[in-house]
């Protein structure tokens, strides 16, 4: 948009964010003050679910890729810790990167040879190789197979940090997160956001106009799985342990899921479902063990009534003009 | 030397030769028109010139480039640019977004993923110039998607100038259109060929005897005849084929 219109509370809408990230950085200092100690692990995890999100509706969302698979970086970036761990390496920052690394890395394999498909061909294409990711997981004897493996040392953050406060790790989790959310809502209105949106939009268009088009939507896919792989290495910590399980495709579908719940190609898409997703699978889970199907209905719900995701609905609500 | 040539050029698609040898050539200045029956290859004949379809055989230079061999977003830059029978805008964007998002493909790397692109003012500038070009500076903040048929076509040719092309395939442009939009589309078409060569589609025979050189009739994937306007009316077979057996009466 060359003239951003005036939201109908512009003070609002530019607070809201901060003020978001104000209660979350707050939140384990006021939580056990409410008895809510146990949450603040729930919040963490929801921040690291929220940072793969992010990453798929910048592929899905900006990019039109449709991809079934991306619970497999997420796996990659996991099992990338374990590797490193069970090789004698106790940092904790060594151990992201690389996690991001060597997804990135896994991403470009399979990107490239699944961009050259389209749409029905590569959802499947993607679904095929997050699975051989997952079976890849269950064969390897040495990082437990289907048992998984337990991280039972949580990795060094440095004497610093680690010295610090009890709960370093969820502000780390947190800083991570926020700079993920805020570098994605940056590159979306760079040239590369506009021509990854142009291709979503007009793929044939773009190519006639003079778009390396397989190339920038290799960069996108490339960029999503290191930040998926990134979210997996913090969710390897997060849990204290890994299995195939969390690369398994229905995870993928999850994710996919909460993220169109959200808003797919929406600024907040992303982390709004995964909230909304989490938080009522953990209220459910309280007073029913048949708490998908409430889930299920929620899913209808938002289909007949917000399809284009619950950012979108707020945004409505609150007059502000679509940021797609 | 032609500025544009195509050279023995040949599509099949299983059992069907839609393009059967075709040679055709642009000069630099000129309007030629490819005319032919529905099914002749037309449509054929404009992707695998610009590159969507790859051709099975024969040779593409343009301006002395052997395009051949070159994917489609490179033959745009070396100066080929093309428009769509349907019309292809991109129709959630206003028009200054859509004539921005065509102006940075030829500006600078699209790989720039931090500073925010709607502050790049040479962007900004080329799109109302290539508006102003087409007759869009009015409707600059307009969803492309809302606006009349003819004024999107007129966007679509703005797009494809965005690039600067020495040859402009145009697929159609008058299709679909009212007499009045026809007529702001011919002299648009007639505008532009003293700064490119023009590769006209056309099934309004009214439209290519207005602006053509020259007319190449397609038949069955191969070019009957080519010459001015002239000499097409007046060759027999063209009638027959293309004009219907009673213009000979």
């Amino acid at each position: 948009m060359a003239f951003d219109r005036p939201a109908h509370f512009p003070g609002l809408s530019r607070r809201l964010p901060w003020l978001v990230l104000a209660l979350l950085a707050a939140f384990p200092l006021i939580a056990p003050a409410f008895g809510l100690e146990y949450y603040v692990g729930f919040v963490r995890r929801l921040l690291i679910v929220a940072i793969a999100a992010t990453s798929l509706n910048f592929i899905l969302g900006y990019g039109g890729m449709a991809a079934l698979g991306h619970a497999g970086f997420i796996g990659v970036g996991a099992y990338t810790v374990v590797a490193l761990v069970e090789a004698g390496s106790a940092s904790a920052w060594l151990a992201w990167g690389g996690a991001a690394v060597v997804a990135a890395l896994a991403a470009a394999a399979i990107g490239a040879v699944s961009l050259r498909t389209r749409g029905v061909y590569f959802i499947m294409i993607t679904l095929a190789f997050a699975q051989m990711l997952y079976y890849l997981a269950v064969s390897l004897r040495t990082y437990g197979g289907d048992d998984g493996y337990g991280l039972y040392t949580p990795l060094e953050m440095g004497a610093w940090l680690d010295g610090a406060h009890p709960q370093v790790f969820y502000w780390v989790v947190l800083a991570i997160a926020a700079g993920v959310f805020a570098l994605f809502s940056r590159v979306a209105h760079s040239r590369y956001g506009h021509a990854l949106r142009g291709i979503r939009d007009n793929e044939t268009r773009m190519v006639a106009l003079g778009y390396p088009v397989y190339r920038l939507k290799l960069a996108g896919f490339v960029a999503a799985g290191a930040v998926a792989g990134l979210a997996g290495g913090l969710l390897a910590s997060h849990n204290a342990f890994v299995s195939p399980g969390m690369m398994h495709w229905t995870q993928s579908a999850l994710l996919l899921v909460m993220v169109m719940l959200g808003g797919l190609g929406r600024r907040w898409g992303a982390p709004l479902g995964v909230a909304l997703w989490l938080t009522l699978e953990e209220v459910l889970k309280m007073y029913t063990d048949y708490w998908h199907w409430p889930l299920g209905v929620l899913l209808l719900l938002v289909v007949f009534h917000a399809p284009q995701g619950l950012a979108a609905l707020l945004e409505r609500r609150g007059g502000k003009e679509a940021t797609r | 030397m032609s500025l544009f040539r195509a050279e023995g050029l040949v599509k099949r698609f299983g059992g069907l030769l839609a393009t059967d040898h075709v040679d055709l050539a642009v000069e630099a200045g000129e309007i030629h028109a490819l005319i032919g029956p529905n099914g002749a290859g037309k449509s054929t004949l404009v992707n695998l010139v610009s590159g969507l379809l790859p051709a099975d055989a024969g040779r593409i230079v343009l301006d002395g480039v052997d395009l051949t061999a070159l994917a489609p977003h490179v033959r745009s830059r070396f100066g080929l640019a093309r428009c769509f029978q349907i019309t292809s805008v991109f129709g959630n964007d206003s028009v200054r977004d859509n004539l921005v998002l065509a102006a940075q493909a030829h500006a600078g790397s699209s790989f720039r993923c931090l500073a925010r692109r709607d502050a790049e003012h040479a962007l900004q500038q080329r799109a109302e110039a290539l508006a102003q070009r087409v007759g869009l500076a009015d409707v600059l903040e307009r969803n492309a998607g809302t606006l009349a048929h003819g004024v999107q076509k007129r966007l679509d040719v703005a797009l494809a100038l965005a690039s600067r092309p020495k040859l402009l395939l145009l697929d159609e442009p008058m299709a679909g259109m009212g007499p009045e939009d026809s007529q702001q589309m011919v002299a648009l078409i007639r505008s532009l060929a003293s700064e490119m060569a023009i590769l006209l589609i056309e099934h309004d025979m009214d439209a290519v005897f207005q602006l053509a050189d020259r007319i190449s009739v397609l038949v069955y994937g191969k070019v009957l005849t080519s010459g001015d306007a002239e000499h097409v009316k007046g060759h027999p077979e063209v009638q027959s084929v293309y004009l219907g057996t009673e213009a000979r009466a």
